[in-house]
């Protein structure tokens, strides 16, 4: 039996807990000052946002491990969201039946890439692509370059089963990550989308359903990326279509920094989920750094390069 | 030792992987312009070996002199630069690129940075010519045969004055008339005086071709003999390291009167084969022959599902079966062991035990991976088989080739089929390990399985089967009971037309 910190996932919480460090001393105030970085309300507003990319990321990453990729969900989350203000703000549909309608639009676009993907049989890269250009252009055309205002229509805010409002993100995160963890890890069909992504023409050889599964994981990368579009909706205030304009290459780069691999058959959803965080703490450290305020992008992209060079490199010595 | 100075000599070569020594102090030499032959079981360590030699791997100690003079290849590229050409089991070819570019490639003549196509051409053409071979420079290599794209790697082995030659199963995916090619070739090159390094698991090539012989064990050096001072029987006990028991008898007669296991009634599928009716009776082993192309394995594939077909029943005793999927072809009790291993029988990112519990547990539709009950049957299935492993734990490629084609064999054989399709069961493996997967077969056609299996191998198809089934260009030329067949009049069925 593997040791907990034989897995994968250790070595990247371990990063997140390093990284955590850092910023607490880099950003340590002066005497008499309060911490910028490590206080409760800044730790709430990095879960608040990484959540966004989190639960789409548990998606994303089922979709890697299977050894295909997502390039809609960002599109997905603005389309999921504009269907959802739309439906609350301009056809005075109630929050719930809205949102869900939201999430319903992430079922369909996911649908779609998996009929191109495994009836139409384009590579996942051009099938997403494709849908990433629909869904983003229907959220143009349902709001004419307009904005539908949630927050106003939110009187005395959302507090939903009386949570506040900013922990409904990480917790809807956390939940659907523990989920499906342990789908992929104790259900035959977690199984079955590793074997797919680890040998596809061996899996059909074996007896698995392979469109089945391929199916299954695009319908849930489209359907969580809904959900996390409908949380930003929530979170922001505001529906409108060039949101989260570029997530999906930030949830792709979780998913590869939480240890999945772009080949198929390697990864997990807690990995992916734990790769946000760390993204997240460097959205919002870097730009409270004087000076560092045009450099974030360049540090994310070396970070998603340093992390994956060190982990291939630790594999190579294990193995 | 004049050998030693003028040859190609192994002093002590040591390589391990993790935990596993492949190779545990390798000594032997090769003479300069003889051509050696090299042969083991499966894990024996020629791989490794080959592998240090094309700079693949570096050696963890030891020493590879070459006329000499101390040999360090580093990287593939510096084997080609220090003569050393080699010709792979799988056949490395750029489909896309033509002949020339194939044998150029990746050490394309430039100047300037510009491509001399015209030289490069005229190069090839004169390789060509000398290898006798009667293709053109610009075909491109998607439209050779598998024959033609060995030679091809063989051609540019050459294309940079080789000096050293080694030859990895070159004829694994030929057939004979091909081989025959292949070996003419290889004859000329010898009296020509390169010196070759000929590894196969295939002892009359071995003995047809080369002068010296050396056999690896477990990792070290058994012997290098003359050929002409050994006997083929000789070689399989120092492979081996023990005598095979002698083939079981069976008894054909007892069984053809069981129900039929499997049976096909008006199969096609255009254009790979038309009308294919047979019946492979419970407790029956049928073989399957053909040469490449003759539709064996398109057959079998479109009986497990793989392919929709377009005409023709399937019945599994009796009752007609839906092969719609291999999903489907599976429940209905019928299982294919593919021909290619790596490609379609693996998961390497998974370990051994969920490679041998996949197909069982999925078939069955279970919810929940139960990981330690998994354990238990794959050490089960370990045991039963007498694979060898470093536990059900370890990934797949920890083990050899004829141990991961028994991983293949047996994860079917857990579902307990009504029907085992095989296809080459026992392609690349060694002498050891295809008689224990023939063991295997044999023990399945005993439990009440029909057992259909498809090779290319004469000697494999005389041995295992009850009957044998041939087929040429898609249709059953024929069939002959095991116990009158022979190899001439099997052959003469696949090769002649209307022989039936």
């Amino acid at each position: 039996m593997k040791k907990p910190w034989q897995a994968r996932e250790f070595s990247t919480v371990v990063i997140l807990v390093l990284e955590v460090l850092f910023f607490t001393w880099w950003l340590w105030p002066e005497a008499g000052r309060s911490h910028p970085f490590l206080n409760t309300d800044n730790g709430l507003l990095i879960l608040k946002y990484s959540a966004i990319y989190g639960i789409a990321a548990v998606g994303a990453a089922i979709v890697i491990i299977s050894g295909g990729i997502d390039l809609a969900p960002g599109a997905v989350m603005a389309l999921a969201g504009v269907v959802g203000a739309h439906l609350f703000v301009v056809e005075n549909w109630g929050l719930g039946p809205a949102m869900v309608m939201g999430v319903l639009v992430g079922l369909g676009s996911g649908l779609l890439t998996a009929v191109l993907v495994v009836i139409v049989k384009l590579p996942p890269f051009i099938a997403s692509l494709g849908v990433m250009g629909i869904t983003r252009g229907i959220a143009f055309i349902i709001t004419e370059g307009q904005y539908f205002d949630v927050s106003s229509r939110l009187l005395g805010g959302w507090r939903p089963l009386g949570l506040p409002a900013d922990w409904v993100a990480p917790i809807i995160m956390i939940v659907l990550a523990l989920i499906f963890q342990v789908f992929m890890t104790t259900f035959q069909w977690g199984r079955a989308v590793f074997s797919v992504g680890g040998n596809e023409t061996a899996a059909l050889f074996s007896g698995i359903a392979v469109g089945r599964i391929k199916t299954s994981v695009y319908v849930i990368s489209g359907v969580l990326a809904a959900v996390s579009g409908v949380v930003l909706v929530l979170v922001q205030g505001q529906g409108k279509a060039d949101l989260a304009t570029g997530y999906e290459l930030d949830i792709i780069a979780s998913s590869v920094v939480g240890g999945a691999s772009l080949a198929g058959g390697r990864g997990s959803v807690i990995g992916a989920v734990l790769g946000t965080l760390i993204f997240g703490v460097l959205r919002n450290a870097l730009p409270q750094i004087p000076g560092a305020t045009f450099y974030d992008r360049l540090i994310v992209g070396l970070v998603v390069i340093v992390i994956v060079v060190v982990d291939q490199l630790l594999l190579k010595k294990r193995t | 030792m004049s050998e030693s100075s003028t040859g190609l000599q192994f002093t002590d070569v040591r390589k391990s992987f993790g935990a596993v020594a492949a190779l545990r102090g390798v000594t032997f030499s090769v003479r300069e312009g003889e051509t050696h032959g090299l042969i083991g079981e499966n894990g024996a360590g020629k791989s490794t070996l080959l592998k240090i030699l094309a700079g693949i791997v570096q050696p963890d100690a030891g020493e590879i002199h070459w006329r000499g003079s101390r040999l360090h290849v580093r990287s593939p590229r510096e084997a080609l630069e220090r003569g050393i050409g080699m010709v792979y089991q799988e056949m490395l070819c750029f489909e896309n690129l033509t002949v020339a570019g194939n044998i150029f490639a990746g050490r394309e003549l430039t100047r300037g940075g510009r491509l001399l196509h015209q030289a490069m051409r005229e190069r090839t053409q004169a390789l060509l010519d000398e290898l006798h071979l009667p293709i053109s420079p610009d075909a491109e290599a998607a439209s050779l045969s598998a024959a033609y794209r060995q030679l091809l790697q063989v051609a540019r082995a050459l294309a940079f004055e080789c000096q050293i030659l080694v030859l990895d199963e070159p004829t694994t995916a030929l057939t004979d008339a091909e081989t025959d090619h292949l070996f003419a070739v290889l004859e000329r090159l010898k009296a020509r005086g390169t010196t070759m390094l000929y590894v196969s698991h295939r002892l009359p090539e071995i003995f047809r071709l080369c002068d010296r012989i050396t056999v690896l064990r477990d990792g070290g050096f058994v012997e290098t003999s003359e050929r002409r001072a050994v006997t083929p029987q000789h070689i399989v006990r120092a492979m081996v390291g023990r005598d095979l028991p002698p083939r079981a008898t069976f008894e054909p007669s007892a069984r053809a009167e069981s129900a039929a296991a499997l049976a096909v009634d008006g199969l096609g599928r255009r254009p790979c084969f038309r009308n294919i009716s047979l019946k492979v009776n419970a407790g029956e082993i049928v073989g399957l022959f053909g040469l490449v192309g003759s539709g064996r394995s398109e057959l079998l594939e479109t009986i497990f599902g793989l392919y929709p077909r377009e005409a023709g029943t399937i019945r599994v005793f009796g009752e007609s079966v839906d092969t719609s999927s291999p999903r489907a072809a599976a429940r209905a009790g019928i299982a294919l062991v593919p021909e290619e291993r790596q490609r379609q029988g693996l998961f390497f990112n998974f370990d051994v035990r969920n490679n041998l519990v996949i197909p069982d547990r999925t078939i069955k539709g279970d919810l929940l991976v139960r990981a330690s009950r998994e354990r238990r049957e794959a050490q089960e299935l370990v045991n039963t088989w007498r694979i060898k492993t470093p536990g059900v734990e370890a990934p797949p490629d920890a083990l050899s080739g004829g141990n991961q084609q028994k991983i293949v064999v047996a994860k079917w054989l857990a579902t307990a089929p009504k029907v085992v399709l095989l296809d080459e069961p026992t392609k690349g493996v060694d002498v050891g390990a295809k008689f224990e997967i023939h063991e295997i077969v044999r023990r399945e056609a005993a439990r009440g399985a029909g057992c259909l299996v498809a090779s290319s191998d004469l000697p494999e198809v005389l041995a295992l089967c009850d009957r044998i089934i041939v087929m040429r260009e898609g249709q059953i030329q024929g069939q002959v009971a095991g116990a009158e067949a022979t190899e001439e009049s099997v052959m003469y069925l696949a090769t002649h037309e209307g022989a039936a």
